[in-house]
């Protein structure tokens, strides 16, 4: 089983009590009223699928609950570094 | 709180007794899901110190995630209103019921289902974590002494699962 780091918890925790949540530092439009539909469809479903290095969101469900970000090899399933959610991307 | 003569519950009143361990329901009490951004704002409206970092517990307090507690205290404890205050108090006594897991087995029969480093876990720590399937919280109170919370629907699973693994 793999071990991931929570940043909160700051401890090595299994990994059945994370969910994954997607892709990391996705911003929300500043400004909706002025999004074109096309703009819509590129936030809402377009996402990188990188053969390597990954940003991804992960969520300790079974633990604190709290969301962070992560860093992760697609091709290795290693996980890089994980911090909290809201601090500048690694 | 019910009236404990009337209660029911989904797991037997008799204690599992086997070899180097014991598994068995602990009396009902009053549990509260205590939320707050500041744990100052809990501190000065409880008057009790509340432990701040995550899985770490004072005085029937655990500190499950950076702004959520879990206040355990003997029935019938009367809770303090928050009113007007940034803060969450949910009276959640009859949402879980607690196995205590004790005996020299007690971690080791844990550890069956439960994927969480024991021996990192030390006395007097508590955390949310899975028991296969199932989310409990569990708590050390001592070398051997283990509670473990979990929500009423799930215990009958998790006290088959307990005390198969304690047969074996």
């Amino acid at each position: 089983m793999i071990l991931i780091h929570c940043p909160y918890c700051d401890e090595q925790r299994p990994e059945i009590e994370f969910a994954y949540a997607g892709q990391a530092h996705i911003a929300r439009p500043a400004n909706p009223d002025s999004y074109s539909d096309e703009e819509w469809e590129r936030f809402l479903f377009f996402r990188a699928n990188p053969r390597g290095r990954h940003h991804e969101r992960w969520r300790h469900t079974h633990g604190c609950g709290r969301f962070f970000n992560a860093v992760r090899d697609t091709v290795t399933d290693k996980f890089e570094t994980t911090y909290k959610a809201g601090e500048p991307r690694k | 709180m019910s009236d404990n003569l009337a209660r029911t519950e989904p797991v037997p009143f008799a204690p599992f007794i086997g070899e180097g361990i014991s598994i068995s329901l602990a009396v009902p009490m009053t549990r509260y899901s205590l939320r707050a951004r500041q744990a100052q704002a809990l501190e000065t409206l409880l008057g009790v110190k509340v432990p701040k970092k995550i899985g770490a517990t004072e005085e029937g307090i655990a500190c499950l995630g950076p702004d959520e507690w879990l206040l355990r205290a003997p029935a019938g404890y009367n809770m303090v209103s928050g009113a007007g205050l940034p803060v969450s108090l949910v009276d959640i006594s009859e949402r879980a019921i607690c196995l205590v897991v004790e005996g020299p087995r007690s971690a080791e029969i844990l550890r069956t289902r439960c994927p969480l480093d024991l021996d990192k876990f030390a006395t007097g720590r508590a955390t949310r974590t899975i028991f296969e399937t199932v989310e409990i919280i569990l708590l050390r109170l001592g070398e051997d002494r283990f509670h473990v919370e979990v929500w009423r629907s799930f215990a009958p699973w998790l006290w088959a699962s307990l005390t198969t693994a304690a047969h074996h």
